[in-house]
């Protein structure tokens, strides 16, 4: 914690015991809150990370690399390959999907904007499993969506679309589609329109226009968006899962099958331990690329 | 004239991209809806464990507002998800101020942490909260969950506020200082009601990551504190019955309600008010 | 200034207050309470009022997501908090092994007596003193009459390719992996790397046929006509007899060994109501009662399942007896196999599982 080791920065703010009080009441519960619950935590899976599993799925306390060389193995890292690329293509979808709505929304009075973004919200607050268990029941061979499509003359027999590929992208969408509105919106919202309006009185056409003042002005939220859904994306398991029929393996389910099912802790926790590596790596990197000196999110 | 000929092609694209616009928003909000339509849809089936539509009935209605548990589920839901927004709230918010201004020792160290929350798998954060838990001889339940809610909230929080707060011009709390404000009124006078927007779309994320988790309240939870995502998730294995549908349903029906009337209220409002200025010239 | 951190303080630990307070919530009855954490909607709620009635222990239901899940909860240390668990039956060995569980007083629960006999004295718990069966599933093949193909006798005869992306089938390493390893001749739980690796290569040829997997509600896609076969528990079964009838759907008369899994009612180590725990297992034992279980559950939830007490089973009506998915033929019941822990196989068995599932079908 920040516990009297506080240095202050230059600016003229009077040190001392007062001096740090504001710094105690801000930043103390959350370095604390940070400390015991994620820190600590972390500490307990990166000290696992090293153990051995006991023939009945127990933790054996000796030291070994062997987890993180077992992480290796081509067939571990093409998993962690195949769910970077299934969360980059959804943060794409998301963000073409999302930013005209976000634009949208944007354009209208803030009152009406707040109820706007509320509607996107609201499904989101009922059970994702009852979500996935509709969307699968539209999908059926026998289900809704081919009785209507049969009943128009569109289509004359079932399509046969349950499980696929097409019905995860569709149920990555609608279950990540809030965290890229979200962010865009308020970017958006916090936009200076007037930009626009001198960029088109010069004569720039509607696209020169979006390219060099409306993306450049929303990046921050763009940016948003992408961490918000990306990093999500990358350990969901559930949307796969059950649109997907069972059949994929993604990175997600690998570390829960190593803490339930193998119980198989001290692996489970050197692929957790990989991933936040990763995850953090990238971060690091989009900031630089980005030249952000913080993630702005929202 | 070439002038007035270009200005009235701008309108008319102009409208032409907001009816476009229209179109495009109907058709993303309805896409979001459409498992919500088939949700309510099945509220209405006949057939025990919704395999598919049989006939139409309001029996799981009945059965849902005499006698069913749900309820109790929904409400250790709300509980949990209102306390642990609340707590996020208020560490975020202190907290994103504190990591913006000052400079202390640990602060990178903190900056980075807040990260792990939101990258780390759920079952991983799952099971070490729960040894956490355990080596710490608190009671699994409500309680522990709303700590477990508010560790992978608080993150979201931060970075939200961070993001608002870098968008707003520190002088004015300069001035209240300047004019012999102390801190704590100007956190509460001049910081705080510019921080709102930010405070509401925090408090709108936070709700909804904790109102829909499952896998670490799973982990946390002990006797008395069955929500409904955990109770949904263990019907699955039996099939989901449609007094869950139903129970939804009425969830989503009072929030739209809630937005459409609140919309009309404000329209008549403004519409009276308007008529009474003109009374008036 | 410290008034407003002595406000912020007060505020942070009246939150926190709240939040720990909001967990204790209990009932107080005079005969205390029975914690139990077990599926959702797999008893009868009639007979949790009868149970409460007579004894005066207030019920309490936790529910809980996936066996594996309970077994985690409770070698962490969080088992204490529930006085009933219900893991299953291949978990058994590593909670028994780990001392994760309480020894049960069998003085206390005389009704044990009406468990079948293959159900007494079993392996993992050779004197009967830290599980006690509750309900149980077979695994095997359901097939609709109409549209399926082939005749199914064996597992081999799942391979066929006329089956191409017609199964239905429960999910998870221990569930498949057997049903090669049998098919190939051997122990439905090797622990033989070799043997593992045949399977996996055997279990690649299944995958075309696999509709989807899925170890919840695979009945579905049989339902709703997307599979005409279906490898899924009997409980499963019995929801498919209900909407599709003995005229669509048949059990396939296996030769093969099937698997049998056991839905155990354990005491989690340090349990706080003990006692009571026992006074419920032997409640549930009791012929009559566990009867009056099945039936509440027929009429409650529709749903039919296997049920360990022989005793009890013997007074259950015909509708029970008689109904397709758990009147299979005698013969197949008999040749069942267990899930037994395979212990360090089991790094082997999910490295296999996790090959078999990232690649392209």
């Amino acid at each position: 914690m920040s516990d009297g080791k506080v240095t202050l920065a230059a600016g003229g703010r009077r040190p001392g015991i007062r001096g740090k009080m504001p710094i105690f009441a801000t930043a103390g519960p959350v370095s604390f809150w940070m400390i015991i619950f994620v820190m600590l935590p972390l500490i307990y899976v990166f000290v696992i990370s090293f153990m051995t599993r006991t023939q009945y799925g127990g933790i054996e306390y000796s030291f070994t690399f062997d987890n993180y060389k077992e992480i290796l193995n081509p067939l571990y890292l093409k998993v962690i390959w195949k769910s970077l690329k299934l969360a980059f293509l959804t943060t794409v979808i998301c963000l073409v999907v999302g930013y005209p709505l976000a634009y949208w929304i944007a354009s209208k009075p803030s009152k009406l904007a707040a109820k706007l973004l509320m509607l996107v919200m609201i499904p989101y607050w009922t059970s994702s499993l009852v979500r996935l268990f509709s969307i699968n029941l539209l999908v059926m061979p026998n289900g809704l969506l081919n009785a209507f499509l049969l009943k128009l003359h569109l289509i004359s027999e079932p399509l046969d679309i349950l499980y696929s590929d097409g019905v995860v992208m569709l149920g990555l969408l609608v279950a990540m589609l809030p965290f890229s509105v979200l962010p865009l919106y308020s970017s958006i919202e916090k936009m200076d329109k007037s930009l626009i309006e001198a960029s088109k009185d010069l004569g720039a056409n509607a696209v020169t226009t979006f390219r060099k003042v409306t993306i450049p002005q929303t990046m921050p939220g763009i940016v948003g968006c992408t961490l918000l859904v990306f990093i999500p994306s990358l350990g969901m398991y559930y949307v796969p899962e059950m649109l997907g029929g069972g059949k994929v393996m993604l990175v997600g389910t690998l570390v829960k099958n190593q803490f339930l099912v193998t119980k198989n802790w001290p692996f489970g926790a050197s692929l957790a331990i990989l991933l936040i590596l990763i995850t953090l790596a990238m971060l690091w990197l989009y900031t630089r690329i980005g030249k952000l000196d913080d993630l702005e999110v929202c | 004239m070439a002038e007035k000929q270009k200005l009235s092609k701008r309108l008319r694209r102009k409208r032409l991209g907001k009816r476009l616009g229209n179109v495009y928003a109907v058709l993303v909000y309805a896409f979001i809806y459409i498992p919500i339509a088939i949700m309510v849809l099945f509220s209405f089936n006949s057939q025990k464990h919704n395999y598919y539509f049989e006939s139409f009935t309001t029996e799981w209605y009945v059965k849902l507002f005499t006698h069913s548990d749900l309820w109790e589920y929904l409400v250790n839901s709300l509980i949990v998800a209102i306390a642990a927004t609340a707590i996020s709230i208020v560490i975020g918010v202190l907290g994103a101020m504190g990591l913006k201004r000052f400079e202390f020792k640990l602060k990178q160290v903190i900056s980075n942490s807040l990260y792990i929350p939101i990258v780390i798998p759920e079952v991983v954060l799952g099971i070490s909260l729960l040894m956490l838990f355990e080596m710490a001889h608190l009671p699994l339940g409500l309680g522990a969950m709303i700590l477990a809610h508010a560790t992978f909230c608080i993150p979201f929080v931060v970075i939200i506020m961070r993001g608002r707060m870098s968008g707003m011009d520190m002088s004015i709390e300069e001035a209240s200082q300047d004019l012999g404000a102390n801190r704590v009124t100007t956190f509460f006078r001049i910081t705080l009601p510019l921080l709102i927007p930010g405070i509401m779309s925090s408090a709108f994320m936070s709700f909804t990551l904790s109102i829909d988790d499952v896998i670490i309240s799973n982990f946390v939870s002990g006797p008395y504190s069955t929500t409904l995502p955990i109770k949904i998730l263990s019907m699955v294995k039996v099939g989901l019955k449609p007094d869950v549908n139903a129970l939804t349903t009425v969830m989503v029906a009072v929030l739209v309600l809630g937005i459409l009337i609140n919309s009309v209220v404000q329209a008549l409002w403004k519409k009276r008010a308007s008529t009474n200025i003109k009374t008036y010239f | 200034m410290k008034r407003a951190k002595k406000l912020i303080a007060v505020a942070l630990i009246g939150v926190m207050a709240l939040a720990f307070t909001a967990c204790g919530g209990g009932s107080s009855n005079d005969n205390g309470e029975v914690n139990i954490y077990m599926w959702s909607e797999y008893i009868s709620s009639d007979v949790i009022s009868a149970f409460e009635e007579e004894t005066g222990i207030t019920v309490n239901m936790s529910y809980m997501s996936t066996s594996e899940e309970a077994a985690a909860k409770i070698t962490s240390g969080g088992g204490s908090e529930y006085d009933i668990v219900m893991p299953c039956d291949a978990d058994m060995t590593g909670l028994i092994e780990g001392g994760y569980l309480e020894e049960m007083n069998l003085d206390n629960i005389p009704n044990w007596e009406n468990l079948g006999d293959a159900y007494k004295n079993r392996e993992f718990d050779p004197d009967n003193k830290y599980a006690m069966p509750y309900l149980m599933n077979y695994v095997y093949v359901v097939y609709n009459k109409e549209t399926c193909p082939v005749e199914i006798t064996k597992y081999e005869d799942l391979l066929d390719p006329q089956l191409k992306g017609q199964i239905a089938s429960v999910t998870g390493q221990r569930n498949l992996f057997p049903i090669a390893l049998v098919a190939l001749g051997y122990d439905p739980n090797s622990t033989d790397e070799g043997e593992i690796g045949e399977a996996y290569e055997w279990l690649q040829k299944l995958m075309p046929n696999i509709a989807g997997l899925d170890s919840d509600s695979a009945e579905t896609m049989l339902i709703n006509g997307a599979a005409s076969v279906g490898f899924f528990f009997d409980g499963q079964a019995a929801r498919a007899f209900e909407e599709m009838g003995t005229d669509k759907l048949a059990v396939a008369k296996l030769t093969d060994p099937i698997q049998l899994g056991v839905d155990e009612m354990v005491i989690p180590k340090d349990a706080k109501n003990k006692e009571n725990a026992e006074k419920f297992l032997n409640y549930i034992l009791d012929a009559d009662n566990c009867a009056a279980n099945l039936q509440g559950m027929m009429e409650e939830y529709g749903s039919y399942y296997t049920c360990p007490n022989s005793a009890a089973v013997e007074k259950m009506p015909t509708e029970y007896k008689e109904a397709p998915a758990i009147d299979i033929p005698q013969n197949m019941k008999d040749n069942y196999f267990l899930q037994l822990d395979v212990g360090d196989a089991a790094k082997v068995y999910d490295s296999y599982w996790t090959k078999l599932m990232s690649e392209e079908q």
